[in-house]
């Protein structure tokens, strides 16, 4: 079940990257948005993307770009 | 940059180039604190804090902080010697320090409090009160004074504490007295806060020697940028506006109104000038921000970037001014994005982008001349706003646009014709729209659109 959200997510991650003519590979832990790889636009698209597929509220999150910055902080806010 | 001879070198090239636009005392300060921040790390808190706080005090003392300006038609309304600015100035300042330092000892131990939770809404509601409060004609002339001085001393900082409160209240958020230390920076004294706050600077601190030597030699690359840039702005008003004579937007506004001679030709250079030149000064000023941030350590994103190659307006306005435009995504467009219009993601992108780019700016501007309620009276002021009010508005309608065009997956063509078409969009509609947003405050917002009118060819 993890494995599958974790997939869905890095599939979507990589999609964005690929519109923005990044085709390098992406590590779990790596940031997103604080190092400037991905950039506003594509951070409301995630939210957007987490709110569809996983039922989640962003009203309800005290959103910090932390939050979303990396795979992995993803996959544990998806957990929460 | 490593050794003392490169320290010595980095160090005397960075006060010249900062001499340009800043006094010699905070030039040299601002260098001193940046580069002791980077050489000595654990000192890094404590040179933060005195360096910022000292450059506020400095400024009250020598006269040079806008407080001062601000306090001096209404010291002579209250019938008091204009060289009391200094002393109550420095008074309040001092004050407002104790009550952010309490305030945020506060927020410590209830971080669920409502102030703690929405603290922007907060101290937004809070100024607003006070101004209310001061306005009124039944106070006694020095209360008000008193007052106003304070709401002239926290006013910047209301920009700059949301961030602090917001880390503050996170896990592994810095303490209190490096919060303090990065209000309002010694390295960016302004009302936007140049490198957020205290998490966006941690998270962008040099982890390493190397980091730090190659983000040092880009601080001096930006410096020198930055003043290639003064002397070219200099250079444009002499050619232009002291040899060629080209008036200043309310100049050619009120040649257009006048029905003198060639004044569609000299309205648009004039606009054209103008914008070149505001463009210039906010590229100015990022640059010598951003440059000493980055001596201090801070790898830093660029304030302004290349904005001549944006292509839509959503880009530009995401490179002309990148602090001020992380400031309104912050505190209008992510609280707005996050609980409006959540089924309708077109609506939902517009409106945010709306709330950010028009209502947050007119907001951050209103705020910033709130020294004009104080001298003109609240109704005076909100119309002597009301052009820039419409330029808000339509900046905001195409930003939003463009935003929901670039959400939907448009992206402009690459051809040079394409290109060329983008670029003459963008700054064509940034260059008719400064004709609402110039400094002079001497044109009703009639007027200026009947000199837009005007400009094309209609007469209204």
């Amino acid at each position: 079940m993890k494995s599958t959200l974790k997939d869905q997510v890095t599939t979507f991650l990589k999609e964005t990257l690929a519109r923005h003519g990044d085709l390098g590979e992406v590590q779990d832990n790596e940031s997103l948005f604080l190092s400037g790889r991905l950039d506003s636009l594509s951070m409301l698209n995630l939210i957007m993307f987490l709110e569809n597929n996983f039922s989640m509220n962003f009203a309800e999150i005290d959103f910090e770009v932390d939050l979303v910055d990396s795979i992995d902080s993803i996959i544990c806010l998806i957990d929460r | 940059m490593q050794t003392q001879g490169g320290l010595v070198l980095a160090a005397a090239l960075s006060v010249c180039a900062l001499q340009t636009r800043l006094a010699l005392w905070e030039a040299v300060l601002a260098v001193a604190a940046a580069l002791l921040a980077s050489r000595r790390p654990g000192w890094r808190t404590p040179v933060l804090l005195s360096a910022t706080w000292l450059t506020a005090f400095l400024e009250l003392g020598l006269g040079s902080s806008d407080t001062i300006g601000y306090l001096d038609p209404l010291l002579s309304l209250a019938a008091l010697p204009t060289t009391m600015a200094v002393g109550i100035g420095t008074g309040m300042l001092m004050l407002v320090l104790a009550l952010i330092v309490g305030g945020l000892h506060w927020i410590q131990t209830r971080p669920y409090a409502w102030v703690a939770r929405q603290p922007f809404l907060a101290l937004l509601l809070f100024e607003i009160s006070l101004a209310g409060l001061a306005n009124q004609t039944f106070m006694p002339a020095l209360a008000r004074l008193v007052l106003w001085s304070f709401i002239f001393s926290l006013m910047p900082y209301i920009w700059y504490l949301p961030a602090a409160i917001t880390d503050l209240r996170a896990k592994g958020g810095d303490p209190i007295v490096t919060q303090v230390g990065t209000l309002r920076p010694f390295w960016s004294p302004a009302h936007v806060p140049f490198g957020k706050g205290a998490a966006f600077l941690r998270k962008h601190l040099a982890r390493n020697p190397r980091e730090l030597a190659i983000t040092q030699l880009k601080a001096l690359k930006l410096l020198l940028w930055a003043n290639i840039l003064i002397a070219t702005r200099s250079g444009l008003t002499v050619i232009f506006e002291e040899y060629f004579r080209i008036p200043s937007v309310a100049g050619a506004m009120d040649a257009a109104l006048n029905g003198q001679a060639n004044f569609i030709l000299l309205g648009w250079f004039a606009l054209v000038l103008s914008t070149t030149k505001f463009s210039l000064q906010i590229a100015i000023w990022a640059h010598l921000f951003v440059g000493i941030a980055r001596l201090a350590g801070y790898r830093l994103p660029r304030g302004c970037w290349r904005p001549l190659e944006s292509r839509t307006l959503i880009e530009y306005f995401n490179r002309f001014h990148y602090y001020f435009k992380e400031l309104l995504v912050d505190l209008f467009f992510l609280p707005t994005f996050m609980r409006a219009f959540r089924s309708r993601p077109r609506i939902r992108v517009f409106f945010a982008t709306f709330m950010a780019a028009g209502v947050g700016n007119a907001v951050w501007h209103f705020m910033r001349d709130l020294n004009l309620v104080a001298e003109l009276g609240f109704q005076s002021a909100l119309k002597s706003f009301s052009s820039y009010a419409f330029y808000c508005l339509v900046l905001a309608i195409g930003i939003s646009i463009s935003q929901v065009r670039a959400n939907a997956g448009y992206r402009p063509g690459n051809s040079l014709y394409a290109r060329l078409f983008s670029f003459c969009s963008v700054w064509g509609f940034v260059v008719c729209l400064h004709a609402f947003s110039d400094g002079s405050r001497d044109h009703t917002l009639l007027e200026r659109l009947s000199f837009i009118a005007r400009l094309f060819g209609v007469s209204v």
